[in-house]
C-alpha cells in the first residue's frame, strides 16, 4: 500500500524518542505503549496489549466495526484473530477458574479410577456355563439327523 | 489462624490466561483520581480524532471504495514481514527452534523405526504373516 516505511512496524525501540515515535505511530499514549520484551522472537516494536478477547468489550458502544468490536485505527492485539467473537473468549466467569478446574478434574479422575478398578477387579454374581437344550443343539449345529445324538444331561436329581 | 482478615476478592478470584478479572472486583474501576481521568481524557482525544478521520472518509461522496485501516495493515505486516528482520538467535530461540523443528521429526523417526523393526522380527520368527503391501504396512 502507499504507507511510508516509518508508518510500518519496525525493530524494538531502544531510546525514549523511538518509544514515543512508536507510540504515536500506533495511535497510543506514550504511557500506555509497552512493546513485547526483546527476546528476539520476532515481535519488534509491536505493542503488548492486555490479553482480553473481543467479547469483553462493551456491546452497546457504537464501534466502527460492530462485529469485531474494533475502532478504525485502534491498535489490534497480536492474537486478534484468536480473540474474535467466534473464537477464544476470556470473559470473566461466575465461578473462578481454579475452582472450576478443580471440580472438573476431581470428578474426572475419581470416575476414571473407579472404572479402572472395576475393570481390574470385576464383581458380579456367580455364573456358570450356559446350558443349551436338545442335546446341546445337536440338530441346529449340523448334526446328522439319522444318527443318535450324544445324550447331554444338565441336571442332577 | 483465628481472626485473619478475609483475602481481597480479586486475589481469591485468581485471573489467568483464560479468564480476566471481572470489572466489579478490579480496583481500577473505582479509581477516580485526577491522573486516571487525565489519562482517560487523552485516550478519548485519540479515539475521537481517529473516529473523525474514519467518519469523514465513510461519508465522503467521492470516497474510495475500500477505506483501508492502517492498524490492520500494520498488524498484518508485523505478523508476516516484520518477524524475520526482528528475529535474533538467542539461547531461547535456538532451543525452541530445535524443539519444534527437529523434535517431532526425530520422535516419529524413532517410533516408526522401532515399530517396523519389531514387526520384521515377528515376521522372521514366524508369528506374523507378511502382508501383501508390506512396503507400506
Amino acid at each position: 500500500s502507499e504507507m511510508s516505511k516509518d508508518m510500518m512496524p519496525g525493530p524494538y525501540p531502544r531510546t525514549p524518542e523511538e518509544r514515543a515515535a512508536a507510540a504515536k505511530k500506533y495511535n497510543m499514549r506514550v504511557e500506555d505503549y509497552q512493546p513485547y520484551p526483546d527476546d528476539g522472537l520476532g515481535y519488534g516494536d509491536y505493542p503488548m496489549l492486555p490479553n482480553k478477547s473481543q467479547y469483553e468489550r462493551d456491546p452497546w458502544y457504537q464501534w466502527d466495526q460492530p462485529d469485531m468490536r474494533h475502532n478504525w485505527g485502534e491498535p489490534m492485539h497480536w492474537d486478534f484473530d484468536m480473540y474474535i467473537r467466534n473464537r477464544a473468549d476470556t470473559s470473566p466467569t461466575v465461578v473462578p477458574w481454579h475452582t472450576m478446574s478443580k471440580h472438573f478434574f476431581l470428578f474426572l479422575s475419581i470416575m476414571l479410577i473407579m472404572f479402572g478398578l472395576g475393570e481390574i477387579y470385576p464383581s458380579y454374581r456367580p455364573v456358570g456355563p450356559k446350558q443349551y437344550p436338545f442335546n446341546d443343539l445337536y440338530l441346529e449345529k449340523g448334526g446328522d439327523p439319522n444318527k443318535k445324538p450324544p445324550e447331554v444331561i444338565h441336571y442332577e436329581i | 489462624m483465628a481472626g485473619a482478615p478475609p483475602l481481597p476478592a480479586a486475589r481469591l478470584y485468581r485471573p489467568n490466561r483464560f479468564v480476566s478479572l471481572p470489572a466489579e472486583l478490579d480496583p481500577a474501576t473505582y479509581d477516580t483520581s485526577p491522573a486516571k481521568r487525565r489519562a482517560d481524557a487523552e485516550r478519548l482525544a485519540i479515539r475521537s480524532r481517529l473516529k473523525r478521520q474514519y467518519l469523514l472518509q465513510l461519508n465522503d461522496p467521492s470516497a474510495p471504495a475500500v477505506i483501508e485501516n492502517p492498524a490492520l495493515i500494520r498488524w498484518a505486516y508485523a505478523k508476516s514481514q516484520n518477524v524475520y528482520p526482528t528475529f535474533r538467535p538467542t539461547p531461547k530461540t535456538s532451543f525452541l527452534g530445535a524443539a519444534y523443528g527437529l523434535g517431532p521429526l526425530l520422535f516419529w523417526i524413532f517410533v516408526l523405526k522401532t515399530d517396523r523393526d519389531r514387526k520384521e522380527k515377528r515376521i522372521q520368527e514366524g508369528k506374523q504373516k507378511r502382508s501383501l503391501l508390506s512396503v507400506f504396512f
